[in-house]
């Protein structure tokens, strides 16, 4: 898959303004619910920002927020300087917007959905310079048009892997397909700001790489992007910054490095048998472990039938994790290894399956949803 | 505003290619008014009416019965569904402004109620052997008529919440549309006060423009002499200034009721 110039002119558009998105103790309610109570974040500019959190947490309506659907009731919102809502005649052609779920008119065939976007994007001055189509052997190409398609709508649906889709009608498509057509149209006029409500949703694997690159071609290429997801790793690949959020606030935010390292590395190994105590095991880099006792059934049956369902597999375990949260978040699992060791030594254990390993973002998100639950 | 103009252009074309692939609201929105047109001149037989054949008299008020059908309902039915499956909220979310999709798919009816009347226009001819004598002053009815009645569409779509609904919500207007106004029959058949309320409907303007406009005769009041030209115009003046106000009202109504997405709970 190719990617086409897509963004030549959207570092050029706009200088100056460092944070393309400001956002100052935002409410919203929806009558008497409350769904966003009061968050703060800012967006540089060329920046994938990405906001999780849990269902309901208030990420669409934060995101809608800043496209302009509804005023904020509370706080302040900016997005390029400007008022979203009042200001939507400047901001609009300067914006791609991918809703968490929009409609497409099913009668209209992916082509023909697109060449409307690229009409209603050079009507407003923003004319799209994708192309593509052309190269591709074999095909005839009359006056810029493949077969009837133009060639910056064919750029734009090989940019999403949809080319060989372009005359079906949109309500054939599946919903990874129409999720494509969706970045394909929220792309097409080069944006200085995108906003990418759950992009990846619904998509192969395959297409989520592909996504990924068309946002990080984008952002290289100097545009914004807000994004929200429930892919840990998606945000952990395309984000500089991110923010959780539960309930309406957010409760950790900082860059994806920062996050990582304050969830601590893990040191996770099993004792054999049942009877150890917190009293036996060390204390390491000031923090002591988190025992889980484990396995065994009733412990007794000596050898069980081969192949049998009811016999208890594993003898008596204790699992033993320990997370550092020292301040030296480079080195802290080494320098706590060598007293465990120690220990060990001493006592003649054997720590079996022992497991180092730096925090994920999935801890971090379960330890703030554990915390309010 | 260039580019609302544009934007409101191409959104009109997609709703004219939407509609041609659509056999139900080609047969509903289309071919309804015509059919009926044809029942109505049947059913008049060859008598006069306000000094004009039965079937002239019918036909130049059949554009009151287009209104109902290629403009209110057709913009019902299309503002709900739209709503409904989130397309109403894509359009917002990208380029074009509010404006812009409410105009384009005014424009939409517009052109589907004048290639509507194109067609009348030959049948007129073909039957009664009459020229429209005042061309302007039918445009202008039916933009006057269009306007009223699109907006009186995105007021109703709001009260109704889904594309289902939309035959019931639709049907009190189109009964008084059908019965109050005087498309088959002058309005003084109308006892006295009814024929009041029935002249100051958005529907009964229109009507009265358009066929003083296609028969170049005084059908404001039921005399139906002929005019002249600059007659008809000072004729129609209390008509615009009706129409005037009802694009006051269903304007009111439409910022009112009208909803961009689907209401919650
Ligand atoms: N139009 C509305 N009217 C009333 N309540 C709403 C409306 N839209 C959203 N809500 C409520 O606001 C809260 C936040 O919703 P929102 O869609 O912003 O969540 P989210 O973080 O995007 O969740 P998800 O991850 O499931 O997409 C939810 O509790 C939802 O029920
Ligand atoms: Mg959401």
């Amino acid at each position: 898959m190719r990617t086409p110039q897509l963004a030549d002119r959207v570092g050029a558009a706009s200088g100056g303004l460092d944070d393309v998105i400001e956002v100052g103790g935002l409410r919203q309610r929806y009558g008497d619910f409350e769904a966003v109570r009061g968050i703060s974040f800012t967006v540089p500019r060329g920046e994938v920002f990405a906001l999780l959190g849990t269902n309901g947490a208030g990420k669409t309506t934060t995101m809608e927020v800043l496209e302009g659907f509804r005023p904020a009731t509370d706080g302040t919102v900016r997005v390029l300087g400007l008022d979203p809502v009042r200001q939507q005649r400047e901001l609009r052609p300067r914006v791609g917007i991918m809703l968490q779920e929009g409609g497409f008119l099913g009668d209209l065939t992916v082509a023909e959905t697109v060449d409307l976007w690229k009409g209603l994007s050079e009507d407003a001055g923003r004319p799209v310079t994708l192309s593509g189509g052309a190269e591709l052997p074999g095909r005839l190409t009359l006056m810029g048009r493949v077969r009837g398609v133009d060639r910056a709508t064919m750029g734009a649906l090989e940019l999403v892997g949809l080319e060989s889709k372009a005359r079906v009608k949109v309500k054939q498509l599946s919903g990874g397909q129409k999720r494509r057509l969706d970045l394909a149209l929220a792309v097409l006029s080069a944006p200085e700001v995108l906003f990418l409500d759950e992009p990846t949703t619904g998509m192969d694997p395959e297409a989520r790489r592909t996504t990924w690159k068309v946002i990080e071609d984008l952002r290289d290429a100097g545009t914004s992007v807000l994004l929200t997801t429930h892919y840990l790793e998606e945000a952990e690949r395309l984000a500089t910054r991110l923010a959780i959020m539960h309930e309406g606030r957010i409760h950790t935010h900082g860059t994806v490095e920062e996050v990582v390292a304050a969830s601590g590395d893990r040191i996770a190994f099993r004792l054999p048998g049942t009877s150890w105590t917190f009293g036996d095991l060390p204390v390491l880099d000031g923090v002591a472990p988190v025992l889980t006792y484990a396995g065994g059934g009733d412990g007794t049956a000596a050898r069980p039938a081969a192949g049998s369902p009811a016999a208890p597999s594993t003898a008596p375990f204790t699992e033993v994790v320990y997370t550092l949260t020292g301040a030296d978040t480079e080195t802290r699992a080494h320098a706590a290894l060598r007293p465990l060791m120690a220990w060990a030594d001493g006592r003649g254990a054997a720590l079996e399956r022992l497991a180092v390993r730096r925090g994920t973002l999935e801890d971090v998100f379960m330890r703030v949803v554990g915390e309010q639950r | 505003m260039k580019t609302d103009v544009l934007h409101a252009v191409r959104l009109a074309r997609l709703d004219l290619t939407l509609v041609a692939r659509n056999t139900t609201v080609l047969f509903n929105v289309l071919l309804l008014p015509l059919l009926m047109a044809w029942m109505f001149t049947g059913a008049q037989g060859g008598a006069e009416v306000a000094g004009v054949p039965g079937g002239a008299f019918v036909l130049t008020g059949v554009p009151g019965l287009m209104l109902g059908f290629a403009v209110f309902i057709n913009l019902v039915n299309s503002f709900t569904a739209r709503r409904e499956e989130l397309v109403l909220k894509r359009l917002r979310g990208g380029q074009p402004s509010a404006l812009a999709v409410m105009a384009g798919s005014g424009l939409g009816a517009l052109a589907l109620l004048l290639g509507q009347m194109a067609l009348l226009g030959i049948w007129l001819h073909r039957t009664e052997g009459v020229l429209p004598a005042n061309v302007p002053l039918i445009l202008l009815a039916a933009v006057l008529g269009v306007i009223v009645f699109a907006l009186l569409a995105a007021a109703f779509s709001g009260l109704t919440p889904n594309a289902e609904m939309a035959q019931i919500t639709v049907l009190p207007v189109l009964m008084v549309m059908l019965l109050g106004a005087p498309i088959a029959f002058p309005l003084d058949v109308l006892p006295g006060p009814l024929g009041t309320v029935s002249g100051l409907l958005p529907v009964t303007p229109v009507v009265e423009m358009m066929r003083t406009g296609f028969l170049g005769a005084d059908h404001f009041s039921s005399g139906g002499e002929a005019l002249s030209t600059a007659g008809q115009w000072v004729a129609a003046l209390p008509s615009i200034g009706i129409m005037a106000v009802w694009i006051g009202v269903t304007g009111l109504l439409a910022r009112w009721l009208f909803r961009w997405e689907p209401r919650h709970g």
